[in-house]
């Protein structure tokens, strides 16, 4: 599902800085790809579905760092970001990690720091890849439900028996059973409980619950 | 034969003062020969005559008595006193004359020595008794080199001081300026004008020697004040400057410790530990290249007049303000052309106007939008021999009425400034023979100027000046 190697980004405008922390990076294993601008970076197209971390300066020429992950939060979540200051202040601290960041490093950065830094970014980023893709897959199973099946999946995760389904549709328990059967299938469902997690975090069962109980 | 003797301000009005007819002294500035004695009212005041040195006093009484021209050889004096023995009006109107010139002496506001050949003192006025501490009879007879050890060593009597004439050179002294000693040993700077001049024949050497010390605190305290502000100034840019000095730290310690993890692999890759030790060398550089610039513009050091690439004297000041400008917000364009002649100036002294004009603009760009945060450093060909560096902002402009009080000391329009950036800036730009000024863009913002000369003005200024 998320085998790629996982990927850091750094954002500096200093050559010589991101050439070294690149090293580093690559060092310890990761693929890595460097941008000397917030607009270079964001040019290079979303970054969703690998697991990835940046690693920010906080002063860059054109974007600054903090408005760069403003924008890129608002784009995804999926995307932590390390930033690095050569003088951060505790307001700019306070600031980004308001606004989601993992890390806040000051410059020279011990590899040891940085390393840690990025584990735990990467392992975030890692679980919301993993559940952003189980989330597309269930999306996608849901898609291939008939409206009928999913009136009858609303309200069989609500918790009621296919002769209750059967009455509140109007149609024969007969029928809700193949219907059920058939759900089970393409939502790839082994029991009730799955099936009502699943639907859960597709977050629609509720809708069509409160659709069909008016 | 013909003599420069340059008196310096104030000048006498009416100095002039005859000769003899058969006297030599002949004389340019100190006025044209005249027969009719300027000076005929001059009350005569001649000090008492020292009892214990024969010579001198001998010496000395001549010149009282309008002899002389005649000591130069005892042959001369014989002859001399023949003459006057002969022509008893001619030798007492030489008396008269020779009295007159001493009077003269004695009234001019600075000291004055008359040597010999020989480098002996013949003669000195009451200014030069006060000056160094001696009385008239301790210094007859003695040599200069008692007044002035420096100078005799490398003086030509035939050749007048050469003074120099650069613009900076002459606003803050020159190696000419020599030291003058006084009776108690203390030693203080002084401009010493030296002339020949001849008394029938005999060569002497009129001297004028005029205490510069309070020109050279006045100086001192001047470049103290740059020196202080210019201190001051990159304390404020403290935080920036170790952000430059932080930046080569951080690529050099990554790359170190990703040269430590490559090593620990099982097959190092020669060519990427090469490339990462170059890094470190070149990050070396640049942090050396921090603390080399800040050291220079912190160090106190001497008016160093050399010929200067703008280009580079500005992009070492857009450097050291780099990371300011970046918190800031504010973007700077250089707009030099490689082509400018280099100008005449002191390195450390230019940086510190184009530091201090750079910061005013990134203040007075506090409240704009970041599209307006944009200030251009430019320089230009100006009038003939001179290059004019601009630099402009685009912020709110300053007040009509404030513009010509701007360079004043003391003024400021910021809730926190000493007002002193910009007189110091002036004083400095002037003392280079330029000149600054500050005026409203068209559309938006105001430009400060300031010119300097090219090396080639200043190399012609300095011909012009000399005699």
């Amino acid at each position: 599902m998320n085998e790629v190697t996982p990927i850091v980004f750094v954002v500096d405008d200093d050559d010589a800085v991101r050439r070294a922390l690149m090293r580093l990076i690559r060092s310890a294993g990761y693929d890595v790809e460097g941008f000397g601008s917030a607009s270079e970076f964001l040019g290079s197209g979303p970054h969703t579905h690998r697991t990835a971390c940046l690693i920010l300066d906080v002063q860059l020429p054109d974007l600054n760092g903090l408005d760069l992950q403003h924008e890129l939060n608002a784009a995804s979540a999926l995307l932590p970001i390390i930033f690095i200051t050569g003088h951060g202040d505790i307001a700019m601290t306070v600031r980004a990690m308001k606004a989601g960041a993992t890390d806040f490093l000051a410059k020279p950065i011990g590899d040891t720091d940085l390393l840690r830094a990025i584990e735990t970014a990467l392992r975030n980023s890692s679980q919301a890849v993993t559940s952003l893709i189980e989330l597309d897959s269930m999306r996608d199973r849901l898609s291939r439900l008939t409206p009928r099946e999913r009136e009858v999946l609303a309200l069989l995760v609500e918790g009621r028996l296919n002769k209750q389904v059967a009455c509140e549709l109007g149609i024969a328990e007969k029928t809700i059973k193949v219907h059920r059967a058939r759900v089970m299938e393409k939502m790839e469902a082994h029991s009730l409980v799955e099936l009502a997690r699943i639907s859960d975090k597709v977050g629609i069962a509720r809708s069509h619950g409160q659709r069909t109980a008016r | 034969m013909n003599l420069d003797i340059e008196l310096p301000q104030p000048r006498h009005e009416k100095f002039s003062f005859s000769t003899h007819a058969d006297a030599t002294i002949e004389h340019q500035t100190l006025g044209a020969p005249s027969e009719q004695a300027g000076c005929g009212e001059v009350p005569s005041s001649c000090p008492s005559l020292p009892q214990t040195r024969p010579s001198i006093r001998a010496r000395l009484a001549m010149f009282s008595t309008g002899r002389l021209r005649r000591t130069a050889s005892r042959h001369r004096v014989q002859q001399g006193r023949e003459e006057s023995r002969l022509i008893p009006d001619a030798a007492a109107r030489q008396t008269e004359e020779n009295k007159k010139f001493r009077d003269t002496l004695e009234l001019l506001p600075f000291a004055v020595l008359l040597t010999d050949q020989h480098g002996q003192i013949a003669l000195v006025n009451a200014v030069t008794e006060k000056l160094f501490g001696y009385s008239r009879d301790e210094l007859i007879g003695k040599s200069v080199d008692l007044l002035m050890p420096a100078w005799q060593a490398n003086f030509h009597a035939a050749q007048p001081a050469d003074m120099t004439s650069l613009p900076l050179a002459r606003a803050v002294g020159s190696a000419r300026d020599q030291a003058a000693r006084r009776e108690d040993g203390t030693e203080f700077p002084a401009e010493i004008t030296a002339n020949p001049m001849s008394f029938d024949g005999e060569p002497y050497t009129f001297t004028v020697v005029i205490d510069r010390t309070e020109r050279y605190e006045l100086q001192r305290n001047r470049q103290e004040l740059a020196h202080l502000t210019r201190v001051s100034t990159l304390g404020e840019l403290a935080g920036s400057l170790a952000h430059e000095l932080n930046q080569p730290l951080t690529a050099i310690l990554s790359n170190v410790q990703a040269a430590q993890r490559f090593m620990t692999t099982q097959s190092v890759n020669l060519t990427e530990v090469r490339e990462i030790l170059q890094d470190i060398v070149a990050d070396n550089h640049r942090a050396s290249e921090v603390i080399r610039k800040i050291r220079a513009l912190v160090k106190k050091s001497e008016l160093e007049a050399a010929p200067l690439s703008l280009l580079s004297v500005v992009g070492d000041v857009a450097l050291l303000v780099h990371s300011d400008a970046i918190v800031r917000g504010i973007r700077v364009l250089l707009r030099i052309s490689p082509e400018l002649p280099p100008v005449h100036g002191d390195r450390v002294q230019v940086q510190q106007v184009v530091l201090n004009l750079l910061l005013n603009a990134f203040d007075a760009l506090e409240s704009r939008s970041s599209l307006d945060r944009v200030v251009v450093v430019e320089a230009t060909h100006d009038s003939a021999g001179m290059v004019r560096v601009a630099v402009r902002d685009r912020g709110m402009g300053l007040d009509h009425d404030k513009l010509d009080k701007l360079f004043m000391p003391f003024f400021t329009s910021k809730r926190e400034g000493l007002g002193l950036g910009l007189s110091i800036s002036r004083s400095i730009v002037e003392m280079h023979g330029g000149r600054i000024w500050a005026e409203n863009n068209k559309d938006q913002g105001a430009t400060f100027c300031f010119t300097l000369p090219t090396r080639v003005a200043a190399q012609h200024a300095r011909s012009r000046h000399e005699p």
